[in-house]
């Protein structure tokens, strides 16, 4: 998924449901803000191109 | 006396308890009566120990009876943000719903150590709901008030500690910090901050926000008192799994050690585009003093801000979803909003994130092979007005709440320890602090910077005068 295709109100209709939480108006509308945040921030981390064998920050020890 | 000990340091009224020159208890009593006469204004304590703190200053009163030696902070009266477990209080992390938890068994680890130093706790502090906040506003308790200028924010989310410290009710003060909630109301308040390594101090105890960016650490009116503390709060306790396996070397030992010599050079590029004029120029004094002409790009410090951000989200959210689903109501609608909006983020926005951050740590890393210490503004702008809701940054107009910490959060991103000292303009009611950013596991040379210039006077954290 690119952050550009990411489209918030199809995401907080769909998914507020199958998370078991229910939006008011005005909670739907704050949220719909916060998800664009967070898209215009995936648009800029998914630049950067990342190797395959990049291991994640934090691991876990055995 | 009393009362000018206690707009003083934890240190000197450690001295002054040692040598029987004031009891802990008069220094308990004061404090006391300073909390009850200026929280009103200030916003700070949620919880008030009046009858621990003079059971404790009490105790120490009797050790000196007896001829034992005292603790390093004697004495010294300090409160901590209302997410450390206090022993007897609900740790309520700046919401309601946690006010229905049991009251805590024991301390966080760090109190438990502060007061093994002789640190006497007088309450809980005032902060952003579950730490989601750079404001220090809460709608439950009412906001921390900015003891400098009381219509302006403290910032947070380690809002009461700020207005404690810089209101003169307590010299040193416990914070969290995920991405700037120590370092934002440092800035703010005009503060000496300390946000240690990631992993260095225990969290066993406080109640988390984005257990992989957490961190705990003090704030105070002088570069000793946070050495004194931090170095009284080290050692493994066995209990966060993130804490490293590092030799608790204290930092106050080593604060007069020359600053010559260090390699000081301040970021340029995205850490210059998006702050205001007083900002840079706060940076311009630190860098004067210290003789600090270099400039160096730290790479990809914006997408190292996105992904923080992002891991924020995902983690905040994933703490938070059955509070989000049984108790929405009960939330600051400010930070539900955001922790729902956090439930819906792309997983692998957040997995590229973790990815990313080893990355930006190697590359950051190497910056260090060239330079010790770099220098970076700690907020955009100074304190803005309570109500403020938006600013503009780099010409265009962002949301107050999340974009404080734009500098501060790709520096956290990777554990970096960090300094936050505060910087004063002739004419201006309120301070703005810079970061002073060490490589990981270096705080004393970090602290050892800060004291130079506070010894120096480029940089000071005076008690505000209420109005």
């Amino acid at each position: 998924m690119t952050a550009k295709a990411f489209d918030p109100e199809a995401v907080v209709d769909a998914m507020a449901p199958l998370l078991g939480l229910t939006l008011t108006p005005e909670s739907r509308a704050q949220t719909l803000v916060h998800l664009r945040i967070a898209a215009e921030q995936a648009e800029k981390l998914l630049s950067v191109p990342l190797d395959d064998q990049q291991e994640p920050a934090p691991v876990f020890t055995a | 006396m009393t009362a000018a000990l206690i707009d003083g340091t934890a240190q000197a009224i450690a001295a002054a308890v040692r040598t029987g020159t004031v009891s802990a208890r008069e220094i308990a009593q004061e404090t006391l009566n300073r909390i009850e006469a200026r929280n009103g204004a200030l916003g700070a304590f949620t919880d008030v120990t009046a009858k621990r703190a003079l059971a404790k200053a009490h105790a120490i009163d009797t050790a000196r009876a007896r001829g034992e030696s005292l603790g390093p902070l004697a004495g010294a009266p300090f409160a901590v943000k209302n997410l450390f477990d206090v022993e007897g209080l609900p740790t309520r992390a700046g919401s309601k719903i946690n006010r229905d938890r049991p009251p805590s068994k024991a301390d966080a680890t760090v109190i438990a150590r502060l007061e093994a130093a002789g640190a006497v706790l007088t309450g809980a502090l005032n902060m952003g709901e579950f730490a989601y906040d750079f404001t220090g506003r809460n709608v439950h308790d009412g906001p921390s008030r900015n003891p400098h200028d009381l219509e302006h924010m403290t910032g947070g989310s380690s809002g009461g500690s700020a207005a404690a410290v810089a209101g003169g009710l307590v010299p040193v003060a416990l914070g969290s910090d995920t991405n700037g909630s120590i370092r934002v109301p440092s800035s703010f308040c005009g503060l000496f901050g300390l946000k240690p390594t990631y992993g260095r101090l225990s969290r066993v105890g406080t109640f988390p926000f984005v257990a992989s960016l957490d961190h705990v650490g003090p704030l105070a009116r002088s570069v000793g008192d946070l050495a004194l503390s931090y170095d009284a709060m080290l050692g493994r306790d066995g209990g966060d799994p993130a804490q490293a396996d590092m030799p608790a070397a204290a930092a106050s030992p080593t604060l007069n050690d020359r600053v010559a010599g260090v390699r000081i050079a301040r970021l340029g590029g995205y850490f210059a585009r998006s702050a205001d004029p007083s900002a840079t120029s706060a940076v311009d004094t630190i860098a004067r003093a210290l003789k600090a002409d270099r400039v160096v790009e730290l790479a990809q410090a914006e997408q190292a801000r996105s992904a923080a951000y992002l891991i924020t989200m995902v983690e905040g959210a994933a703490l938070h979803l059955a509070r989000l689903r049984e108790r929405a109501q009960d939330f600051d609608p400010e930070v539900r909003d955001r922790l729902i909006a956090g439930t819906m983020v792309p997983g692998v926005w957040a997995a590229q994130a973790q990815k990313f951050r080893r990355q930006f740590h190697a590359t950051t890393l190497a910056l260090f092979r060239e330079v010790d210490i770099l220098l970076a503004p700690a907020t955009p702008c100074r304190a803005p007005r309570l109500e403020q809701t938006t600013f503009v940054l780099d010409g265009r107009e962002m949301l107050v709440r999340p974009n404080i910490g734009l500098f501060t959060q790709p520096i956290s991103f990777i554990g970096l320890p960090v300094v936050t000292a505060p910087v004063w303009t002739e004419g201006e009611k309120l301070p703005i602090g810079v970061q002073i950013i060490a490589t990981p596991w270096r705080e004393d040379l970090a602290l050892r910077v800060a004291w130079a210039l506070e010894r120096d006077g480029v940089v000071r954290a005076p008690v505000a005068t209420l109005s």
